[in-house]
């Protein structure tokens, strides 16, 4: 009778949403499919989260006696990750006076509590990737933040470069392309006046036209660059040069009314086997949107586990913070989101959004 | 007989997919291969990009593409597609060592409509807003991805210019002196002397390396003259300013340059300063009633006279492509004006492409070049002829074989 | 390097013909006197007579009082007493025919709407470039109208490039009027369209009141009339029915010619069918529009299309109406491809053609070129040589009513005849004399642009217009320092400020100052 007891209140415990503290606390959740990531789906599959991180995931895990435990009756994710976010810096992504600001770290102007961030949340993306504008040549290092907690995953992320006509000023120098890319060279390189080796570890890069991707290609290639490109529409038609430069494509934001040619370009480049991640241009569009880009680009005709992975895992590895976010796997953070449905069809919503292992947000909160 | 029948119709469509790509027969009524031949009822050979082989007296194997005559693939030295503002480096005036590669656009749509012109060579140069803009390069007018033109030769040339427009947007530091653009030089003079200051100072370093600045060893390079320099001068004056800049330099000993006077307009005034001081010349479009740009005028004659005396003459179409402007019509012209068709081919032909260095692939139909061709409906730069095929590197980019249908 | 055919083909004619030397001396020199007896014969070494038929080698055309008399081989009878033209050399070529133009007047548009009432006579310039330049290209008749930019415009007129008065310039009067269904600035294509049938409309209600006048018993018309100076005693002035027209005022015929408001007689004339009409189609709706307002308005079979834009892609229509068109844009019309960005190019005549659409080339087409490179390009891009000359020839005659009198070299057709060197399509062939209705009116060898545009030679006592004080090459050998040989330094003279100083800039620019002279020696 008394066991009875203690398993009736302590399945009304884990029927009931318990504010979990921060930190410390262990609990499990149950999902009736679990996505790990990289394509493995478990039905019925248990996450056990211990102090904030992931302790097991699978079918099987051994729940220690007396875990709350949490159910869910549909599809449980990692939280999605979105690039080109400027949440939180209040204008303060472009730097019109100098052309070169390649060591200043964009996550010293970020304020975690501006409202964007909580919409992001709210939309199931537990981690931003803050960029610069493209307005300047060498804009500064990129910062990965999550959307709860003020977390900061990375504060001196990839380096931003721009090759886009914005970064020209017809008042300072550069003011050209050929101007553009003699500095860059000249950060790149060896001699006077280069960046530190640290500083040049991975690499934005922002290249709006083919031209522009073309440029960026021989500088990976003359320097050695790691990292990705980003706010290309036609990347697509030179995917087989980007795979073998093994640089990624930040893609994106899509909305209704793309031009079908922007979508068979990503399309060209999943087939090229170019790791992808999503846009989002945070605050300007709204969050859902990151999900509405994915969607369109499936319907195009992108490989749903390369639409995924540009979501999550494959996002995380670009942003460089792999080893902490984007996959359900025992050692990650505790980032996850409970869905309605399947998070890749666009009538599904977040029930349940956690980061670090505490619940962030609920629907209807 | 119908075995017969049934064996060909079976062989004729295997014998054109078996030429797809880059490998072709090519026949055409005249050949005319700017190497001083003119072939009749000649067949071209092009494997895997390149002329493999020139057979006169042939008759057209099957499958092979067919014209009235066929000419090398023209080369334009002045196609101006780099235009706008942002072409060209303004925080400095002299810029010898930026590229224009690294600002060419060759994605650029205009591109396909130059290559279907007939220009299959052409040089892009940074635009003349800068007493000395940079380092022009060669590209192919197609060839790159999506039908993209692609780099043929990187930094051909050193390009210059003489005259009111390099002095453009400066003006005297009254006022706002912050502005970029309050500095030298504000006139003609003041360009002439950028120019002068430029080559002196570069030669001041060959002793000297702590005198080297950005941009002097290309310099160097022009007054070793393994560069061209190509200058752009429309109005007499400015041409003689160019010339004079030469001797000068030959005078003064700093170096042998090699001059290429682009858009020379005013070329006829005087042409015996030309001969002696031995420039080549390019010469802009046509113009009906003669004037051109910069308010220079430009005789219909220009082009005979400057190649009666023996001036290495080139023609440009200032990146015109519509059926009535495009190089073929200036070649046109220039026939028009006196000049006989052997000149006219040359000076769309090997002329601009031994001026900047690139006539040991292109230029002319000659075994082991690259398989740059164009085909024409009849003579070749008559207005009733026109530009029904081309092949950049043994590829069609103008297929003639469509063209043939509609032709009555 | 010494310019021109002149002086051979002057001993050539002096030696051939000496009885006659006098009289062609003359002809080189005065270009617009006629011959003495009326009667001109030009021997060519090819006759082109009209597009299709083949050339006559060495023949000859003789034209008295301004009419061809004769076409034929070497054998052709020449009158005694006629001037003769002797040029074995060159090609024989019927006068080309210019569709349409609005140049050579001083504006092309009122900012009135409807004015039918005008005469372009009384803008013509006889004197305005564009006639000189039409000769020298080789256009003998031309149709001046008013511009595009209207709804109902004026009467155009039809001329000859030669004269010092509209008078003399006179070719017909029958030139007919020009209107507009594309839409002019600031109209829409509402306004415009409704804008036209008003003007019918108006006229309609016009009529209508004044024949009721007339059952009224009203003289007001009349009146008016006689105030306005009318001429109401000849027989053009009598009452007529409206033979011939779309719709019918009932009882016009009581109503005398003369009454009707000089503002409304052109669009009456109009309805009739007794004038030709010339409407501007931008756009491929205009022509819709247009054949609907001519078929309603009964002057269908009088109507000509003047196209521009993509209005060849309605060519269907404009064939199915059997209303000549003239092209007046670029030979290869372009567009790009809305989804895909590709360019997309159409030969336009060829399309036209192909449809079954009679048409006359223009040299009013942006890139100003003549007529005979519109035609050239045409047979370059696979129109039919013959066709593509028929259009600057034979079918602009015909559209401005003047088929039996010009276009071709027919006996009985005006002696407008071209001599060229060389085939008309040639590149390198030029106008070398024009003959317009038996008398020469250009020489080339006495045409001062040409020289000037072909060598840059201006004759001693003129100065071509924005010329520098330079004449032609000038050697520069005698004025100006030689070249030496590298390293050996030369003092400079100052000549004419052509030389700048001869220091050497070894301090950076920003301390220099270039206006100091200095004559050699150290450097500052």
């Amino acid at each position: 009778m008394t066991q009875a007891l203690l398993w009736a209140s302590l399945a009304a415990l884990g029927a009931s949403p318990l504010p979990l503290a921060r930190g410390a606390d262990t609990f499990a959740v149950h999902a009736a499919e679990l996505w790990l990531g990289d394509g493995q789906r478990i039905e019925d599959g248990v996450l056990l989260v211990e102090g904030g991180r992931i302790k097991a995931a699978g079918r099987g895990v051994d729940v220690p006696l007396g875990t709350p435990r949490i159910e869910h009756d549909s599809v449980i994710s990692a939280g999605l990750i979105a690039f080109d976010c400027a949440v939180g810096l209040d204008g303060e992504t472009s730097e019109p006076k100098r052309s070169v600001l390649a060591t200043g770290r964009l996550i010293d102007a970020f304020d975690a509590s501006a409202e964007g961030v909580a919409a992001a949340l709210s939309e199931g993306i537990t981690t931003l990737v803050l960029t610069p504008a493209p307005t300047t040549l060498a804009g500064g290092r990129c910062a990965v933040v999550k959307t709860a907690h003020g977390t900061v995953l990375s504060a001196e992320g990839l380096l931003a470069l721009s090759l886009s006509e914005e970064a020209l000023d017809p008042n300072r120098y550069p003011t050209s392309p050929s101007g553009a890319m003699t500095e860059l060279e000249r950060l790149l390189g060896a001699g006077q006046g280069a960046l530190p080796a640290a500083a040049r570890v991975a690499v934005l890069i922002e290249a709006p036209t083919r031209d522009d991707v073309r440029r960026a290609l021989g500088l990976a290639e003359r320097h050695g660059l790691r990292g990705a490109l980003s706010g290309s529409r036609r990347a697509g038609e030179l995917a087989e040069a980007i795979a073998a430069a093994q640089l990624a494509v930040v893609v994106g934001p899509f909305a209704s009314g793309v031009a079908q040619r922007e979508l068979d370009s990503v399309v060209a480049l999943g087939r090229a086997r170019v790791p992808l991640a999503f846009a989002l241009e945070l605050p300007t569009r709204h969050p859902a949107g990151l999900r509405l880009s994915a969607s369109l680009c499936l319907r195009a005709g992108l490989d749903p586990a390369a639409a995924w992975s540009a979501l999550t895992s494959g996002a995380a590895a670009v942003a460089g913070v792999q080893t902490r976010v984007g996959r359900l796997e025992r050692g990650l953070d505790a980032d996850f989101v409970l869905w309605s449905g399947n998070p890749l069809d666009l009538s599904s919503r977040p029930v349940a959004v956690f980061v670090d292992g505490v619940r962030a947000h609920q629907r209807g909160e | 007989m119908i075995l017969g029948l049934i064996l060909s119709s079976l062989l004729a469509p295997v014998a054109v997919q078996e030429l797809e790509g880059n490998s072709w027969s090519v026949w055409a009524d005249r050949v005319y291969t700017a190497a001083g031949d003119l072939l009749e009822g000649a067949v071209i050979r092009v494997e895997e990009g390149k002329i493999a082989a020139v057979a006169p007296g042939g008759s057209a194997p099957a499958g092979a593409l067919r014209a009235a005559a066929v000419t090398p693939g023209m080369v334009d030295l002045s196609v101006r597609l780099l235009s706008g503002w942002t072409g060209v480096e303004h925080a400095r005036e002299v810029n010898a060592g930026m590229r224009a590669s690294d600002a060419v656009e060759l994605f650029d749509e205009r591109w396909k409509a130059v290559a279907r012109s007939g220009v299959t060579t052409a040089l892009v140069n940074p635009p003349d807003f800068n007493v000395i803009g940079g380092l022009g390069l060669a590209v192919k007018t197609a060839g790159g991805p999506d039908g993209a033109a692609r780099e043929l030769a990187p930094e051909r040339v050193v390009r210059g210019a003489m005259g009111a427009q390099p002095s453009t947007r400066n003006h005297p530091a009254f006022g706002r002196p912050e502005d970029l653009y309050s500095r030298r030089p504000t006139t003609r003079m003041g360009v002439e002397w950028e120019h002068r200051a430029a080559f002196y100072d570069a030669a001041a370093s060959r002793a000297d390396a702590q005198r080297a600045f950005p941009g002097s060893p290309e310099l160097l390079r022009v007054l070793d003259g393994e560069l061209p320099f190509m200058v752009q001068a429309w109005t007499t004056q400015d041409i003689r300013t160019a010339v004079f800049l030469k001797e000068e330099i030959e005078r003064e000993g700093l170096g042998r340059p090699r001059f290429v006077i682009d858009a020379a307009a005013e070329a006829w005034r005087e042409p015996q300063l030309l001969v002696r001081s031995g420039v080549a010349v390019v010469l802009p479009p046509f113009a009906p009633l003669g004037r051109t740009g910069e308010d220079a005028f430009m005789t219909i004659g220009s082009a005979k006279l400057l190649s009666d005396l023996g001036v290495p003459l080139a023609l440009s179409a200032h990146g015109n492509t519509s059926a009535g402007n495009s190089l073929c019509r200036q070649a046109g012209w220039a026939m028009r004006g006196g000049l006989s068709f052997a000149a006219a081919l040359a000076a769309v032909t090997i002329t601009p492409a031994r001026l900047i260095g690139v006539d040991e692939r292109v230029g002319s139909l000659e075994v082991g070049k690259d398989a740059d061709l164009v085909l024409w409906s009849g003579e070749p730069f008559e207005a009733s002829s026109a530009v029904i095929g081309v092949l950049i590197d043994g590829r069609i980019v103008l297929d003639p074989r469509a063209g043939a249908e509609q032709a009555d | 390097m010494t310019p021109s055919s002149k002086l051979p083909t002057v001993r050539r004619l002096v030696s051939r013909a000496a009885p006659l030397a006098l009289c062609t001396a003359l002809l080189a020199t005065a270009a617009t006197a006629a011959p003495q007896s009326g009667k001109l014969a030009i021997k060519a070494g090819k006759i082109l007579t009209k597009p299709g038929a083949p050339a006559i080698e060495d023949g000859v055309i003789v034209i008295v009082d301004g009419r061809i008399s004769a076409v034929g081989g070497a054998d052709t009878e020449i009158p005694w007493d006629a001037e003769v033209i002797d040029a074995p050399q060159w090609v024989a070529f019927p006068g080309f025919v210019e569709a349409h133009t609005s140049n050579g007047i001083d504006r092309p548009n009122e900012n009135i709407d409807i004015v039918p009432f005008l005469q372009i006579s009384d803008s013509v310039d006889p004197v305005a470039f564009f006639f000189e330049d039409a000769l020298r290209w080789g256009m003998t008749t031309i149709n001046v109208q008013q511009g595009n930019q209207t709804v109902i415009a004026g009467q155009g007129l039809i001329v000859k490039p030669t004269g010092m008065t509209v008078e003399e310039m006179l070719v017909s009067t029958d030139a007919g009027l020009k209107l507009s269904a594309t839409p002019k600035r600031g109209n829409s294509s509402a306004t415009q369209v409704q804008t036209l049938r008003q003007a019918f409309g108006d006229l309609r209600r016009y009529l209508e009141d004044l024949v009721q006048q007339k059952k009224d018993g009203s003289d007001q018309s009349r009146r008016e009339a006689l105030f306005q100076g009318r001429e109401l005693e000849g027989e053009a002035a009598k009452g007529r029915a409206m033979e011939g027209s779309a719709w019918k005022v009932e009882g016009l015929e009581r109503v005398p010619r003369g009454e009707i408001d000089e503002k409304q007689a052109p669009l009456l004339t109009l309805v009739e069918g007794r004038m030709r009409a010339f409407f501007y189609c931008g756009r491929a709706m205009d022509v819709v529009h247009a054949l609907a307002i001519a078929r309603e308005n009964g002057f269908l079979a009088q109507t000509a299309l003047l196209l521009d834009g993509d209005s060849w892609k309605a060519a269907d229509r404009i064939a199915e109406a059997g209303v000549p068109a003239i092209w007046e844009g670029d030979v290869m019309f372009s567009e790009r491809d809305v989804i895909t960005g590709e360019l997309r190019e159409t030969f336009v005549p060829g399309e036209l053609d192909r449809r079954g659409v009679r048409f006359a080339l223009s040299s009013e087409n942006p890139s100003s070129q003549s007529l005979w490179y519109q035609a050239a390009l045409c047979v370059g891009q696979g129109l039919p040589r013959a066709k593509a000359l028929a259009a600057v020839t034979i079918v602009p005659a015909e559209i401005l009513g003047l088929g039996k009198r010009v276009g071709s070299l027919e006996v009985g057709k005006d002696g407008n005849v071209l001599l060229l060197s060389g085939d008309p399509l040639a590149v390198t062939s030029w106008v070398e004399r024009v003959v317009i209705e038996g008398r020469p009116v250009y020489d080339r060898s006495t045409d001062i642009r040409i020289q000037h545009l072909l060598e840059g030679q201006t004759p001693p006592g003129t100065m071509a217009m924005g010329a520098s004080l330079e004449r032609g090459p000038v050697c520069c050998e005698e004025l100006l320092p030689h070249t030496h040989e590298a390293g050996e330094v030369k003092k400079t003279d100052g000549e004419q400020g052509e030389k700048k100083d001869e220091k050497k800039p070894e301090d950076k620019p920003e301390q220099k100052k270039p206006d100091e002279k200095q004559q050699g020696g150290e450097p500052k």
